[in-house]
């Protein structure tokens, strides 16, 4: 095949057996690779019922087909399996350099099935697979079994995806630690890895990707590269990465202070945004083909945290931390986003863990005695010992390391601190002060609490209007984009105003939800320099020139949306319910306290009607939000759907 | 006028996008271990090295690639006079 490997590794741990199966071609046009595997892949393989750590979980890794090639910012890999932290569809997406060395060894994927007697890794390199013992390994965090893989296999050339002390210890929260410094972070999967006795994955390739058609492939290359760098944040991005968010996430009053009660934190500007970062911040770090290095190389060369050095001060754990925890120094937070890479949690889950701690310590829930420490606001120095205690699930650090929700059953009148949707920590902008389809992604989110999946692709970062509440928000951006935009007429018409140019966000957030699904599908990165400006037009250019596959525009959003479909029905048949599509309570009955959003919450009756518009959007039942016989129908899925969820059932 | 390869790897930031164009350019596939530029990434310092195989044709396609300025196109020096 062109553009593919041909073939994923099957691996099953119980057996220690090592299979390969091909990759379709037929399932190649329909669901593209990456997350479009793993949503098919899922469905097929976990019936209701499964235990996310039971060795019947399925772990599957899958590559974006466009990754080994010079696509801008083709490197990223899906990680799948049923999530320990939702019991749903558990994935995350992730970068560096794993995805295009498992495709030079010859693999579109890795697929995990069982559990090992005793711990292992397994080494691929070049066409073949082992599995080795990591009985020395166990124990260890991220970055030293990072370390130790490379000097025993002898080349430091090796990617190795590993878990760190967490998700041995089966933290529902743990991530699958890429390389050092990057992750598969969400949804727990590193649990997943852990329940299995699987160390790490480790490979290492020499191979080639194939082009179908040369010439037209490197001039759809040469026009994405050109529309990304078109792209009115491209320079602010290089610079900032994702700190450019810090600052207007202040001045919105969106921000998660001390676990959401202020939505503005006095001195942010001055101690926490992106006005500090090149005090620490010394140069641009890229995944695997990508123009923009949006993270970027940390040193702190004074104070308690002197001799730190570590990619990444990103705005998850600058907000995490430092708004979520009210840590008010860029050193201590990139000291806690060692920590978390090294023990291997998600930095998102992590800060939202320790501010519901500190705010059950501040509201006298919890005590210094069954901490053993206080845990005052901004105490960094307690912070890492708490994560430390999660990690290694001693003392209350077991029952933390459950996440929020499940933790809160275990101290009376905790649950209105918890602030998750379906089991998933939340990102951390304030819903309450910035309402966008940022913000429904919350809940319309097939894997919880976030919006890496539902991003306006001209989200602005101008105003915080929503000229009709709860329904529109505004553009933001000279006329020029919007007509650049890669979207199709039709669907521009139905979502944007004809004259303001204002922003359906349930419309959008559909749209924004299929476009992300090919994304993570194709192995490119959302990040918005790209997610403006890249859309179905060059993806089909680059697809079908890549592989030799005939698609189109049209067909590939619509692959989109039966990855995003498919993922939903999977949902369904693990119990989720419409009720689960819904904000924490504090949202709805608490205001923001500081800030310029001070005294806001949400109004219920909104969002459900905001929530019933998206339904229709998505052509889904208004009232339940379940996909009917006909959307089946028209993605393709309904012989997927009689097969495997009859089957199951019987 | 005569052009020349100006290398600075202080800036790069370790993409691999010149070892890739290198490869589809001189052998018609994206093979990292074909192209005659290589990059070694320290991961733990952040730093890159760029090393340049005796096979280099010399073609600057690398240089048209490069997104961070590590190795650009420039004037040969001299080529003023």
């Amino acid at each position: 095949m062109y553009g593919y490997s041909g073939k994923m590794l099957d691996i099953d741990l119980t057996a220690g057996k090592i299979g390969e199966r091909p990759v379709e071609q037929d399932l190649a046009g329909e669901y593209l690779s990456g997350l479009g595997f793993n949503a098919r892949l899922l469905y097929e393989e976990i019936p209701a019922g499964t235990d996310p750590l039971g060795p019947e979980n399925v772990l599957a890794f899958n590559v974006g087909v466009l990754v080994g090639t010079t696509v801008p910012t083709a490197s990223r890999t899906e990680a799948s399996a049923l999530s320990p932290a939702t019991g749903l569809f558990g994935t995350a997406n992730s970068g560096n350099f794993w995805g295009s060395e498992l495709k030079f060894a010859g693999f579109d994927g890795v697929i995990i099935r069982g559990k090992a007697d005793s711990p292992v890794y397994v080494w691929i390199c070049d066409g073949q697979a082992t599995i080795l013992p990591a009985g020395h390994l166990w124990g260890r965090d991220a970055w030293e079994t990072v370390r130790q893989i490379r000097r025993e296999l002898g080349d430091d050339a090796i990617q190795v995806a590993a878990i760190g002390q967490a998700g041995e210890n089966l933290v529902r929260f743990a991530s699958i630690e890429n390389g050092p410094f990057d992750a598969w972070a969400r949804t727990g999967l590193g649990a997943v890895m852990g329940s299995k006795n699987l160390k790490a994955v480790a490979v290492r390739g020499r191979g080639a990707v194939r082009v179908a058609d040369r010439k037209e492939f490197l001039q759809a290359v040469e026009d994405t590269r050109k529309a990304i760098f078109s792209s009115p944040f491209y320079g602010s991005f290089c610079r900032f990465g994702t700190m450019l968010a810090s600052l207007p996430y202040q001045e919105f009053g969106a921000l998660p202070g001390r676990n959401y009660q202020r939505g503005a934190i006095d001195g942010w500007v001055e101690t926490r945004s992106r006005k500090v970062l090149p005090r620490y911040s010394t140069r641009g770090v890229a995944c695997m083909a990508c123009p923009i290095a949006c993270a970027h190389w940390v040193e702190v060369k004074e104070g308690p945290y002197a001799g730190l050095r570590l990619k990444d001060l990103e705005v998850t754990p600058v907000i995490g931390f430092g708004a979520g925890c009210d840590i008010n120094n860029l050193p201590a937070i990139a000291m806690l986003t060692e920590t978390c890479q090294r023990l291997g949690m998600d930095m998102v889950s992590a800060a939202a863990v320790v501010a519901f701690t500190m705010e059950l310590y501040e509201k006298g829930l919890l005590s210094e005695k069954e901490l053993g420490f206080s845990l005052d606001w901004g105490d960094e120095r307690a912070t890492i010992s708490l994560l430390d205690m999660i990690a290694h699930r001693r003392g209350v650090g077991d029952l933390l390391a459950e996440g929020v929700k499940r933790a809160a059953r275990h101290f009376p009148g905790a649950s209105r601190y918890a602030v998750e949707v379906k089991g998933l920590e939340c990102f951390l902008l304030d819903p309450r002060a910035r309402w966008s389809t940022w913000t429904l992604g919350y809940i319309t989110n097939v894997r919880g609490g976030d919006h890496l999946r539902t991003r306006n692709p001209v989200e602005n970062l101008r105003y915080n209007e929503n000229p009709i509440p709860y329904l529109t928000e505004k553009f933001g951006f000279p006329e020029e984009m919007y007509d650049r935009l890669d979207m199709p007429e039709e669907w521009k018409k139905e979502i944007f105003d004809p004259v303001t140019r204002d922003v359906n966000i349930p419309k959008m957030s559909r749209w924004a939800e299929d476009l992300i699904a090919v994304y993570n599908a194709l192995g490119m990165c959302i990040r918005p320099p790209v997610l403006h400006t890249v859309g179905p037009t060059l993806f089909a250019r680059l697809y079908t020139s890549l592989t030799g596959i005939d698609i189109t525009p049209a067909e590939v959003i619509r692959a989109g949306e039966r990855i995003w479909n498919l993922q939903k029905l999977f949902n369904l048949r693990h119990g989720e319910k419409p009720a689960d599509s819904d904000y924490p309570s504090r949202f709805y009955d608490e205001p923001v306290t500081a800030g310029p959003a001070a005294g806001r919450r949400l109004d219920r009756e909104k969002v459900r009607e905001v929530l019933r518009e998206y339904y229709l959007a998505r052509g889904w039942d208004p009232n339940t939000g379940v996909p009917g016989a006909a959307k089946l129908a028209e993605l393709n899925l309904t012989e997927i759907v009689e097969r495997y969820d009859s089957q199951k059932r019987s | 006028m005569a052009k020349e390869l100006a290398v600075n790897p202080g800036k790069c930031i370790g993409c691999c996008t010149c070892a890739l164009t290198c490869a589809i350019t001189h052998h018609g596939e994206f093979n990292l271990t074909k192209a005659y530029i290589w990059i070694t990434r320290h991961e733990f310092d952040g730093t890159f090295a760029m090393t340049f195989s005796s096979c280099c044709r010399g073609c600057k396609k690398c240089a048209l690639a490069c997104p961070a300025g590590a190795l650009r196109v420039v004037e040969a020096a001299g080529a003023a006079e």
